[in-house]
Order: structure tokens, then C-alpha cells, then sequence
């Protein structure tokens, strides 16, 4: 039994494959990454100038970097203080109706499956100042056109609601299947002990399935640190660089002007903001949420 | 009084349902319209006569056929590289004995999903650059495979762990060794949670923009997410063309999504994996 199962060739066999490239794609770029982010390497010629911190002082002292930064910021706000809400309470909306459950969970999770390129281009058409459907919408009620992708005022809203829009209905379904695992049986003494449907939902439900909203705003958190493709689908990071998040910061002068060290070198911030942000939270709010055991 | 009660619910659900749904309708009803005038005029509804020429023009146009197989050549085989490499690594360290060496592992594998993916975009390029592969499929397919590999381990080796030992004990007292144990028992048996691995990589590979938009400059080897925003940027005068051209790209992943909504749901939220 061991014999056939303690067989150290066989082991690194089939270890290896995998290994190597966690290796390869996980942590060696990290570790070139950080090597590269103290050079003034433009990604292609031979010699490699190291210069120290300087790519990281250039980046702290660009207004625009920390525009991103402040983008970024946005996008977690908006995902903590306005996707969240909208979570729970739809979420136990589904939960609590006894028709059309499987077609609400169906639909409400399309959106998070489609290419969010093909999102941003749907969502474009939509924005459209000319015939598109929210100015037309918008329209009816008199309201002048207003160009949302294009006005530094408004488009940064329109790539959070867009996200909002493909991103929301995903977490629904998470918190979802936390709300229907939770055993009828407390919602029924609740019930039987004159608890309202009001009250049940926020004394009962809501604490029960604080873990998985927990879960949720991390990966908000990180989801919102990722974000790059929709923006550069949707704006490329205009107008005037008002829709710019780190990552497209980063694509910018790392592969359209060829700053190889300093491109990487936001790449080692985006990395170390997130680890932070995720270790706060950890630290200042997530802790208190132990696992619950039914 | 007690079915106005029940119907508030629906009502709010039911405008969710819209606003979700709707954009959809929308590209739907564009695409069979003449052109911007007709979009303009009538935005909402259908327009009395159907078009559909724009379909078959953004069939030629767009060249959508040649990125189609593109993006599905990449998909399914980064999907299935990933999951054979993982299936291998979880079957070693769930079933065979070198259970320090395993948990270790394991623990790494876990490290590579709290890495933000995005920062680590650069680097690869870099490698992909070194190894002069960019501008070949090679340059997706690689990343990819590894990319899927931290959250096919985790749902691969928690369903294996729950394999009973006493299959394994039968199998080895047949004469069976680790590597015919994993070919024919493991593997088998581990069907229903491979599907839900692989639609989840492969959707994952379908829908990825970042790497496909910046590693590959050829046009003719772009994959299809990369190819509408091209055709949109092109063809962005011709409103009722592009919506052909979403629904083309759309379509595929809806009806995937229609027949495997209950397995894709399951793995997604397991997984936990977003964008």
C-alpha cells in the first residue's frame, strides 16, 4: 500500500509540471519585477543602468500617479459603499421570494461570465451621446445629453457603474447560497417568537452571513485593484487621464513608451497597495469575524 | 393586503431583471436596424422591417470565424494543460504518502491567489520577450495554463481528498501503481469537478483581454475579445454593425451559459475567481 504510494520518482513527476510554472508565472516575476523596478531599462537594449529609488521618487511625484491612485480609491469606495448594500439587500430579496428564484440567480449572474472587453463595448454603445440608451432614457425625462465617457466629470462614474453592472450580480449569488445554507429552523423560532420579516432579516440572516460578505469586500478590494481591462476598453484612461487606475498607469509607460524599469516599478506599488489594503482589513475588520458552525 | 405583500419583492427583483437584461435587448434591437438614423429614431423597440445584413457584414467585416477559432484553440487547450498539470499535483499531494512536502506545497499554491495578477502582467512580458515567444499563441497559452493552475489545485485536491481510501486499497491489491492509481481510479472519478474546472478556465481564457491586447501583434493570431474592440474602434460610424458584431461574441458564452448554468454558478463562486 505504501510501497505504491511512497514513490519519490513518481512524486517529482507529477509535482513537477505544475511547480514550474507556479514558479515561472508566480514568483519569478515578482522577483524580476522588483529587480527590474530599480533600473532605468527601456525593455530592449543590453545594458541595464541600476539607478536606486529613483523610479519610485519619479512615481511619487507624479500628479498623475496619484490620480490613479485616487481612481483606484474610487473604485474600492464604490465597491464597498454602494455594490455591497445593493448585494445584501437583493440577495435577500432572492432568498426570501418562493417564485422565479432560479430565474432571478440566472440572470442576475449572466453578466459576470462575458468578456468584460465586450462589456466595455456594449457598454459604450449605451454612453453613446448621440443615440445611445441612457441619453435617450434620459431624454424622455428632459434631460439634456450628457457625454459620459468623454466629460472628466462623468466618466469616471460610467466605468463604476459599468463594472457595477457586470460585477454585482456574482456576489449576489455568493451571498445567496450563504443565505440559503443557514438552517430554516432559526428563521422559524425567530418567526414563532413574533420576530418580523424586517427583524429576522437584519437579527438573524444578516450576522449569520457576515463571513461571506466579508469575503466579498475583499474581493472587491481586489477586484478593484485588478481592474484595468474595462477601462482601457471603455476610455483608455481619458479624457485627460481622468479615468486612469494604476494598472493602466502602468501599461502606458511601461509598453507604449518603452519605460520598462519604471512601468515595473508601479507594478511593485500596485502590488504592495494591495497587500496592505488586504492586511488592514484583515487586521482592522475581518478578525472579528469568526467561522460560523451550524 | 397579504399579496401586495408577497408581489413587492418581485417588483424590485423585477426591475434588477431589467436593467441587467435590457442592454442586451438593446444591442439585440440595434443589430436588426438599418443604421444610426433608425437607432436614433426608434431606440427602444424593434424596427418594423428586420436587417440582417449586418451580420453577415460583420461576419466578413470583422473576420469574426478566424478569431473565433483562435480564442477557442487557446481556451481549450490552455484550459485542458492547466488541468492535467493540476489534476497531477493534486493528485501527489492529496493521495500519495509525503504529507509535509505536500502541505508545503499546497500552502504556495494557496500564495498564488492572493497575487494581484495584473502587477505581475509586466514581468511576463518581460520573460515572454526573453524566451521570443510574444507575437506567437505560445505567449497566451503559457500564461494561462499557469495562471489556472492555484485555483484548479484547490478545487481539484478538495475533491480528491474526499475520495475514500478504501478505492485506492482495492486498486494497489489489484497490482495497480501510483501512476496507473491516477490514470484509471483517480482521474475517472474526479470527472465532475474536472468539468467545472474546465468551463471556469476556459471562460476565463475566452474572455481574457490584458495579455491577448499587449503579447500578440499579428493581427491575424488576436483572439476574439482583443478583435471587437478593434472592429469597435473601426467601425464605431456603423452603430448597427457592431451590435451584429456583440452579438456574434456574445452569443457562444450564452448559450454555454444557458445548458451549463448550474455547473459554472457552482465553480465560479468556489473559486471565488473574478476578472
Amino acid at each position: 500500500m505504501n510501497k505504491a504510494l511512497r514513490n519519490p520518482l513518481i512524486y517529482i513527476l507529477f509535482v513537477l509540471p505544475a511547480f514550474i510554472l507556479f514558479l515561472a508565472f508566480f514568483i519569478y516575476p515578482i522577483y524580476t519585477a522588483i529587480d527590474n523596478s530599480f533600473t532605468s531599462w527601456n525593455g530592449i537594449s543590453k545594458d541595464v543602468k541600476y539607478i536606486g529609488f529613483d523610479n519610485y521618487a519619479t512615481a511619487m511625484s507624479d500628479v498623475a500617479f496619484w490620480k490613479s491612485v485616487k481612481n483606484n480609491v474610487y473604485f474600492i469606495l464604490f465597491s464597498c459603499l454602494v455594490q455591497v448594500p445593493l448585494i445584501v439587500i437583493f440577495s435577500l430579496l432572492i432568498a426570501n421570494v418562493k417564485r422565479l428564484k432560479g430565474l432571478y440567480k440566472t440572470a442576475v449572474f449572466a453578466p459576470s461570465i462575458m468578456s468584460t472587453a465586450v462589456i466595455g463595448i456594449l457598454w459604450g454603445f449605451i454612453y453613446n451621446p448621440d443615440f445611445g440608451l441612457m441619453n435617450q432614457l434620459l431624454g424622455l425625462f428632459g434631460v439634456e445629453p450628457i457625454y459620459w465617457l468623454s466629460d472628466k466629470n462623468w466618466a469616471m462614474l460610467s466605468i463604476l457603474i459599468t463594472n457595477a453592472w457586470q460585477w454585482t450580480g456574482f456576489y449576489i449569488v455568493m451571498v445567496l447560497a450563504a443565505i440559503i445554507s443557514i438552517p430554516k429552523e432559526l428563521d422559524e423560532a425567530a418567526a414563532i417568537d413574533g420576530a418580523t420579516g424586517w427583524q429576522r432579516a437584519m437579527k438573524i440572516t444578516l450576522p449569520l452571513v457576515m463571513p461571506i460578505i466579508s469575503v466579498v469586500i475583499m474581493l472587491s478590494i481586489a477586484g478593484a485593484m485588478k481592474a484595468a481591462d474595462i477601462i482601457l476598453v471603455m476610455t483608455k484612461g481619458g479624457p485627460a487621464g481622468s479615468t486612469d487606475v494604476m494598472a493602466t498607469y502602468m501599461i502606458r509607460y511601461a509598453i507604449t513608451s518603452f519605460k520598462h524599469g519604471f512601468g515595473n516599478s508601479i507594478a511593485v506599488l500596485i502590488f504592495v497597495f494591495t497587500m496592505i489594503i488586504t492586511a488592514l482589513y484583515q487586521v482592522l475588520i475581518a478578525r472579528r469575524n469568526e467561522r460560523i458552525e451550524y | 393586503m397579504r399579496a401586495m405583500k408577497k408581489l413587492i419583492p418581485h417588483i424590485f427583483l423585477m426591475a434588477y431583471l431589467l436593467v441587467i437584461l435590457y442592454p442586451f435587448l438593446f444591442v439585440l434591437f440595434s443589430s436588426v436596424k438599418t443604421d444610426n438614423q433608425s437607432i436614433a429614431a426608434n431606440p427602444f423597440g424593434l424596427p418594423d422591417t428586420f436587417v440582417l445584413d449586418n451580420y453577415v457584414n460583420a461576419w466578413v467585416n470583422a473576420k469574426i470565424s478566424t478569431y473565433f477559432w483562435n480564442s477557442l484553440y487557446i481556451g481549450v487547450l490552455s484550459a485542458c494543460l492547466s488541468i492535467l498539470f493540476a489534476a497531477m499535483l493534486a493528485f501527489a499531494i492529496t493521495r500519495m504518502r509525503y504529507n509535509r512536502i505536500s502541505a508545503i506545497l499546497f500552502q504556495c499554491i494557496l500564495l498564488g491567489m492572493l497575487i494581484p495578477n495584473n502587477s505581475l502582467m509586466l514581468p511576463i512580458y518581460g520573460i515572454m520577450r526573453q524566451l521570443d515567444i510574444l507575437n506567437t499563441h505560445m505567449a497566451l497559452i503559457l500564461p494561462y495554463v499557469a495562471n489556472a493552475i492555484p485555483f484548479s489545485v484547490i478545487i481539484l485536491a478538495a475533491f480528491m481528498r474526499s475520495l475514500p481510501g478504501e478505492i485506492e486499497e482495492a486498486a494497489v491489491i489489484d497490482g495497480l501503481r501510483s501512476g496507473g492509481l491516477f490514470a484509471r481510479i483517480i482521474l475517472p472519478l474526479t470527472v465532475p469537478a474536472i468539468v467545472t474546472v474546465f468551463i471556469i478556465n476556459f471562460l476565463g481564457n475566452w474572455n481574457e483581454f490584458l495579455l491577448a491586447n499587449y503579447f500578440l501583434s499579428n493581427d491575424e493570431l488576436r483572439t476574439l475579445p482583443v478583435r471587437m474592440v478593434g472592429f469597435r474602434d473601426a467601425y464605431n460610424m456603423n452603430y448597427a454593425q457592431m451590435s451584429a458584431g456583440i452579438v456574434f461574441s456574445v452569443l457562444p458564452v450564452l448559450i454555454i451559459y444557458a445548458i451549463l448554468q448550474e455547473k459554472i454558478i457552482e465553480g465560479v463562486t468556489a473559486g471565488s475567481v473574478k476578472g
